[in-house]
């Protein structure tokens, strides 16, 4: 019987050996590269002295994670990441107004925060585009694309790559783009016709890239600053900015609501905003565009004022009644199209 | 062995086992005395085995009690009935050697480690294996394997010692030395001892008592001896040493003379028979004779096998009540395959009992 | 029986009486609650209910001092022991239900009967003080059940099913039954469970148009083609691997057995990169096969077959080391019987040798299939447009539109698929016995395999070996290399990056950014792996040895958290476990509790396989020796289950640590996991760091195995495992 009891202490004691309360430092989840993460985390410590303790998620991971967290949250603040999960959660009430100043950001910051009600705030942009494996394309012979009606040529067929709405945020942006650019039904002709050309929709947005990079693919639709990444490291790929224009995502912050340390959340919000730390980005190999007008703009993001940027209607195609149409008529009309 | 073990006696109240819908046991009641070596015996399936674990406590009882040394140890559990066995595949554990087996019950219920592997040495003494402790059992025996088993299971000093089949594994003059030396143990400790066995030799040669069981209920119980003069049944005069058993039918009962047809012939014999009708005689082989005169008791019958085996004749032969085997004496002239003879029938020999399948 | 009652209501007592009840701040090891033990914070419930009006505490008290009066009081046993275990019953449930109904708001129902009172207030989660009162409650009742006569009287036995069915229940049954829940709820979270039946018979998920030549198929059907596949291929290769270790000669079989076990210790989306950088239309192989035979580069790979070779090579160590023990726990005696019986090699192998082996084919393809449907990180990396439930589910989750009823739904069809795979096992293991280590010692040598059979075994073990052995290089090439595939020149700088140090001022600095992680998660695996293995291997005795009632729902309990994708898992986690009565979010303990109840059924497995080739009579004997079960199990079974243990131990640790799906939700930065570090790498593009640090992974968990082998791992069955010799000399 002596040795069942030990057996139970033993039990006891590693129930208990690790279940300490959270401790008096503000918890990030970061939906950025771990880098970045590392980095801001370092210098906000640096700057106010409070402890964060960071963790990268990516957005749907953190978004699934807040909603069940709901109620007594261990997350106090999300950065990061593409705006539409960050708007979903401000939608559903999980995040909460920060009340930080945006005078000093750009237009497209400013309206992602008036649209969630403060909730979310736009810290960069990434924008949306095309590339192709220089290599793969020469190897074919064939010529790279310069708009999203070229992608509808049939001598791009088993070239193309792209994520499946359903999953990936980055590729309902495509849609969503699409749709803005062509009007609806003719979107849907295009994205029909493009569908012969594509390979496989993935599930995940920047695999596509990561694909093309590698030459498992000729050509990706991907978000700009993921492309950039892998250029950057010695990757043949060459990025387009379709000339019918194209659309793009903010990356937000949000404050989580019922969050404890609610001093602390917002010191950071402002870090985040601040130009100080929008200009640490190109450190460590982010190139996406800085919302504070005042951040140093990388030399090589993609410059919003030689592209052809559409003005992306994130009030509409954010709602959830808007996606679920056009994600259904996705599947019924584009999904199989190309198989 | 310093002092004696404490006897112990087994009681059964009604003892009932189910598995489900198979009835293993029906309502046993039985009563064994301390220092008593009980033998059960009987064909595979009657139930002997779920009666040993039953003492044991490896099953438990779904009706009925069962009493060792007078306590009622019905809901006790195996761990802590004063009872040991020796089982039919020995369970020596592998990966100890023969002393650490021997001295494991006695570690594991608090004795001291030297004590205990001293009380071992002396065990294995007992049983002959001197100065084979430190052997793996796989570098042992089967016969040298079975007397560890026993050994291990004695130097408990249970009440109680349960042996299952044990001398099944061994070879058959081995078996006949091995049950000698477990009878002189026994006998020597005074323990109280249940066998189980399905060998009717080996319940004879070692038993004080068997208790014959048949589809999960006893058949009979008595001394070896009483068995074997008194079988109460078809199935007992079969299983209890061989025996010829022949149709015939009682024309006449009565108290000490029965008048029964046999082969179409009329006899009577000295025995007694309550009903008229269908029975079976009793013939045991060595209890008949071949002549080559017929007599009022001998029938006519066709030598059909001879087996000369120096000590004896083994005859098979053909005859109007069925086949017969027969043992007798050698002589000079034995009788050939193809001769008619006669089987004469000792009538102070011969038994009567009821007619019903003997079917095992 | 008297005194362990006793002695469990002391312990239920003392945690009562002395332990703080509720969960303290800083953890309890940091005895910050001994300064202040009387606060409505840190009291023990008998303070509780006297200072801070929290009444509802009281059941477990009572019901304490109840159960010892009945001991001290009632004269028949039977009598005593059946209303000690109703008294420990109604508490338990009570003190379960007033944690479940009072939480950190108040009480959730029956608002009017608490008003005015302290429960308004709330409470916290359990803590040390209500962990140890259930647990000694929980010993009470299942000391007097054994005390009814259950379980033979043992209660060791009865004490060990309730432990576990409480922890399956706790940690198994109680997270998953919050996610699947809403596969009957709507959208909105209204209980409909007319909703069910349409959802999950929709032929969006059992569409048969690839079998049809039409279209493409439902994930339930490519899930469960890719696991029967993956099962039958694994259970064979593994088989192959355990016959040429225990039946031949072969020369390099140490490396046989690191290359074997590999995969196994590989961390997810390693292989599937490597099979890409090989296979894929741009792969190193497939520009050879190119070039030499003019094959056209294709995206084969992104389908089916991409899926199956890599769970082949993921999941084949795991049949192997369940089938190592059963191939060579097969008696030598019964094959010389054989033999002896003028039947040849080949006829012994096939009548003898492999019908003894079912138990562990069946566990092997078990698992395999379970394995492969539960499979994450290979269908994500190489699924192309072939869809299975298990990354369908993930995305349900996580995807840019939340569906959690179609998530419940999938994945109640993910465990229908495994039930049905549990139930076909059972029926085709049967009843029959696989005892072929007895009680009685044999010495014989195990038969050598037949010309042909050998021969089998080498054409598939040894390519596959081969080809593991070039995926591995794959992997450490691409360690060294600047950018893999494009870039091959040679750098340490993805080690330096990730495991750098600096000697500074005389003491070892670690500056490389992956320290932190590969200490956390070396810490909470091997914090697991003992435990997982004790849980899996206490399960599968009581499966093999113990007859209780509702066995059967037992044993498929004991599978269903393995079953279930690791994404349920976590989020299931987070769900439960985020409020009282049990917070564990953000702790390591989650992390360790998730590792042990998700990694516990290979060690059920495992032991099962092991356990029915250990002859009953060996317990037998131990308990008429008067032994209790306990000493039992320590003394006989545990030496002989020396593999099974390995197998179990190693396993456990290693799937903690190459485990993502489960833990992403519930990892935090303070306990951060090397895997989801490695997968934020891989997502990231940073391949070089990404498979420099799963390398060094490799290498930790291989050392860490070799050492179990080495500690654990043999059985002393016979003085020496001989094998009829063959050739001359023994390898």
């Amino acid at each position: 019987m002596k040795k069942r009891k030990m057996l139970g202490a033993a039990l006891v004691a590693t129930l208990f050996a690790a279940n300490g309360a959270m401790a008096e430092e503000l918890s990030i989840v970061c939906s950025n590269e771990q880098d970045w993460c590392d980095l801001m985390t370092s210098a906000f410590t640096e700057k106010t002295g409070i402890d964060v303790s960071m963790v990268r998620k990516s957005t749907g991971e953190t978004l699934a994670q807040v909603r069940a967290e709901a109620g007594n949250p261990k997350i106090d603040v999300w950065w990061g990441g593409t705006g539409d999960p960050h708007l979903i959660a401000a939608s559903e009430g999980l995040t909460q107004p920060s009340g930080v100043d945006t005078s000093e950001l750009l237009g497209w910051a400013q309206k992602m925060a008036d649209i969630s009600g403060g909730r979310t705030i736009g810290i960069h942009l990434g924008v949306l585009g095309v590339a192709y494996n220089d290599e793969v394309l020469k190897e074919k012979g064939i010529t790279p694309p310069a708009c999203w009606k070229d992608l509808a040529d049939p001598m791009y067929k088993g070239e193309i790559q792209v994520a499946n709405p359903n999953s990936s945020g980055t590729a309902y942006t495509e849609l969503a783009t699409l749709v803005q650019v062509f009007g609806e039904d003719e979107a849907f002709k295009l994205l029909r016709e493009i569908g012969k050309n594509v390979n496989q929709y993935t599930k995940s947005g920047s695999a596509p890239s990561k694909a093309a990079a590698r030459g498992e693919t000729g050509i990706s639709i991907g978000f700009q600053h993921d492309m950039v990444k892998l250029a950057k490291k010695g990757f043949p790929l060459k990025i387009v900015s379709p000339c019918e224009g194209t659309g793009y995502e903010v990356g937000g912050v949000s404050i989580i609501s019922g969050t404890k340390n609610l001093d602390a959340a917002k010191k950071f919000v402002e870090f985040a905003l601040s130009a100080e730390a929008q200009s640490l980005g190109p450190q460590v190999g982010v190139y996406n565009v800085p919302s504070n007008k005042n951040a140093t703009l990388p030399p090589e993001a993609p410059d919003p004022s030689t592209i052809k940027l559409i003005d992306y209607d994130f009030a509409t195609y954010g709602s959830t009644e808007t996606r679920e149409r056009l994600l259904k008529r996705w599947d019924e009309e584009v999904k199989d199209a190309g198989n | 062995m310093g002092e004696k073990p404490k006897k112990g006696s087994v009681v059964f109240e009604d003892v009932v086992k189910r598995y489900g819908e198979v009835t293993a046991l029906k309502k046993l009641s039985l009563s064994i005395e301390p220092g008593e070596l009980v033998t059960l015996l009987g064909p595979s399936g009657c139930g002997k085995t779920t009666t040993l674990r039953l003492i044991a406590g490896l099953e438990s009882a779904t009706e009925g009690r069962i009493l060792i040394g007078g306590e009622d140890v019905t809901h006790l559990s195996a761990t802590y009935r004063k009872v040991s066995m020796v089982f039919q595949s020995y369970a020596l554990f592998p990966h100890m050697s023969v002393l650490e087996n021997v001295a494991y019950g006695l570690t594991v219920s608090g004795i001291p480690r030297e004590k205990a592997h001293a009380k071992a040495e002396e065990g294995l003494e007992m049983v002959g294996l001197k100065g084979f402790g430190q052997r793996l059992p796989s570098e042992l025996s089967g016969g040298q394997q079975q007397r560890v088993a026993v050994a291990r299971a004695i130097v408990l000093e249970p009440e109680v010692l349960l042996l299952d089949e044990p001398l099944s594994n061994l070879d058959a003059k081995l078996r006949r030395r091995v049950r000698e030396e477990i009878r002189q143990i026994q006998q020597d400790l005074g323990l109280t001892t249940v066998y189980v066995t399905h060998d009717q030799e080996e319940a004879m040669a070692v038993s004080d008592r068997i208790i014959v069981m048949r589809n999960a209920e006893i058949a009979q119980a008595g001394t070896p001896h009483d068995l074997y003069e008194r079988p109460n049944s078809a199935f007992i005069a079969d299983f209890i040493g061989d025996a010829n058993l022949a149709d015939c039918e009682v024309i006449a009962a009565g108290e000490g003379e029965t008048k029964l047809n046999l082969g179409g012939r009329e006899i009577t014999l000295p025995l007694g028979a309550a009903t008229t009708g269908p029975a079976r005689l009793v013939l045991r082989p060595n209890d008949l004779a071949l002549t080559s005169e017929p007599g009022p008791l001998a029938f006519p019958a066709t030598v059909s096998y001879v087996a000369y085996l120096g000590n004896q004749i083994q005859y098979t032969v053909q005859s109007e009540f069925g086949e017969i085997f027969v043992i007798s004496p050698p002589v000079a002239q034995p009788f050939g395959v193809g001769d008619q003879v006669f089987v004469e029938i000792d009538p102070q020999k011969a038994l009567l009992v009821p007619d019903e399948p003997v079917g095992k | 029986m008297k005194r362990i009652i006793f002695q469990w209501i002391a312990v239920g007592l003392a945690g009562f009486c002395l332990l703080p009840w509720y969960m303290v701040d800083g953890g309890f090891w940091a005895f910050d609650w001994i300064a202040d033990p009387a606060s409505p914070e840190n009291a023990p419930a008998l303070l509780q209910i006297l200072l801070h009006g929290r009444w509802w505490l009281a059941g477990a008290l009572l019901a304490l001092l109840a159960a010892a009066l009945v001991q001290l009081l009632v004269k028949s046993p039977v009598r005593a022991a059946r209303l000690t275990a109703a008294i420990a019953a109604l508490a338990l449930g009570w003190t379960m239900l007033q944690g479940l109904v009072i939480v950190r708001q108040g009480p959730r129902i029956l608002q009017d009967l608490f008003a005015g009172t302290a429960a308004e207030q709330g409470q916290i989660g359990f803590g040390a003080g209500a962990a140890v009162t259930l647990l000694g409650l929980l010993f009470v009742l299942t000391t007097a059940i054994s005390g009814m006569g259950k379980g033979r009287g043992d209660a060791f036995v009865t004490g060990m099913i309730g432990l576990i069915v409480s922890l399956v229940g706790v940690f198994v049954f109680y997270p998953v039954a919050h996610i699947l829940i809403s596969a009957f709820q709507t959208s909105v979270g209204a209980f409909e469970p007319g909703l069910f039946i349409p959802r999950f018979f929709s032929s969006e998920i059992w569409g048969i148009g690839c079998l049809v030549g039409q279209g493409s198929c439902g994930p339930a059907i490519n899930s469960l083609m890719l696991a029967i596949a993956t099962g039958v291929g694994t259970t064979a290769l593994g088989l192959a691997f355990a016959l040429i270790f225990t039946r031949t000669n072969f020369v390099a079989k140490p490396l046989l057995r690191v290359l074997s076990v590999i995969p196994i210790i590989t961390p997810p989306f390693v292989i599937g990169l490597a099979l890409i950088l090989l296979f894929g239309r741009a792969g190193a192989a497939t520009a050879l096969f190119s070039d030499l035979f003019g094959i056209e580069k294709s995206r084969w790979l992104y389908s089916f077959w991409g899926i199956y070779i890599a769970q082949l090579l993921s999941f084949t160590p795991i049949a192997f080391l369940v089938l190592i023990g059963v191939v060579e726990g097969v008696s030598p005696s019964m094959e010389e019987a054989s033999q002896t019986l003028n039947a040849n090699r080949w006829q012994t192998f096939r009548h003898v040798s492999l019908p003894l082996m079912r138990p562990g084919l069946a566990a092997a393809f078990l698992l395999g299939f379970v394995e492969s449907l539960a499979d994450f990180g290979n269908p994500l990396v190489l699924g192309g447009n072939f869809n299975v439930l298990s990354t369908e589910i993930y995305f349900s989750i996580v995807g840019a539109v939340a569906n959690p009823a179609r998530a419940a739904t999938l994945a109640i069809v993910l465990l229908v698929l495994t039930l049905g795979a549990f139930l076909a096992q059972r029926r085709w293991v049967g009843t029959k016995s696989y005892a072929t280590v007895t009680g009685k010692a044999d010495s014989g040598a195990h038969v050598a395999l037949s010309r042909g059979v050998k021969w089998a075994c080498y054409l598939t073990a040894l390519p596959w070996a081969a080809f593991t052995a070039i995926v591995y290089s794959m992997i450490i090439f691409g360690s060294f290399v600047k950018l893999w595939g494009y870039d091959n020149s040679f750098t340490l700088e993805h080690y330096i990056r990730a495991f750098g140090m600096k000697l500074k001022n005389g003491a070892l600095k670690l500056t490389g950014v992956a320290w932190d992680s590969y200490f956390t998660t070396l810490e909470i695996a091997s914090i697991a792996a003992p435990l997982t293995a004790l849980v899996g291997l206490a399960t599968a005795y009581l499966l093999v040895r113990q007859n209780f009632r509702g066995k059967d729902v037992f044993e498929f309990s004991t599978m269903l958290s393995f079953a279930i994708p690791g994404t349920v898992i976590g989020v299931s986690y987070v769900l439960a476990f985020n409020f009282p009565p049990i917070e564990l979010t953000g702790t390591a303990l989650i992390l360790i509790i998730v590792f042990v109840f998700r990694n516990m059924p290979v060690g059920v497995r495992g032991g099962i396989a092991a356990m029915s080739q250990l002859d009953k009579s060996l317990d037998e004997a131990s308990i008429t020796l008067g032994a209790n079960s306990f000493t039992t199990v320590r003394r006989v079974i545990a030496p002989l289950m020396g593999p099974a243990m390995v197998a179990a131990l190693t396993y456990s640790f290693v799937r903690a640590i190459t485990s993502v799906s489960a833990v992403i939700f519930l990892y935090t930065a303070r306990h951060n996991m090397a895997t989801t570090f490695i997968v934020g790498r891989v997502e990231n593009g940073d391949y070089g760091l990404a498979i420099a640090y799963s390398a060094v992974l490799i290498v930790t968990m291989l050392a860490v195995i070799l050492a179990t082998q080495f500690l654990l791992g043999r059985r002393r069955l016979r003085r020496e495992n001989r094998i009829e010799p063959v050739a001359a000399g023994r390898a």
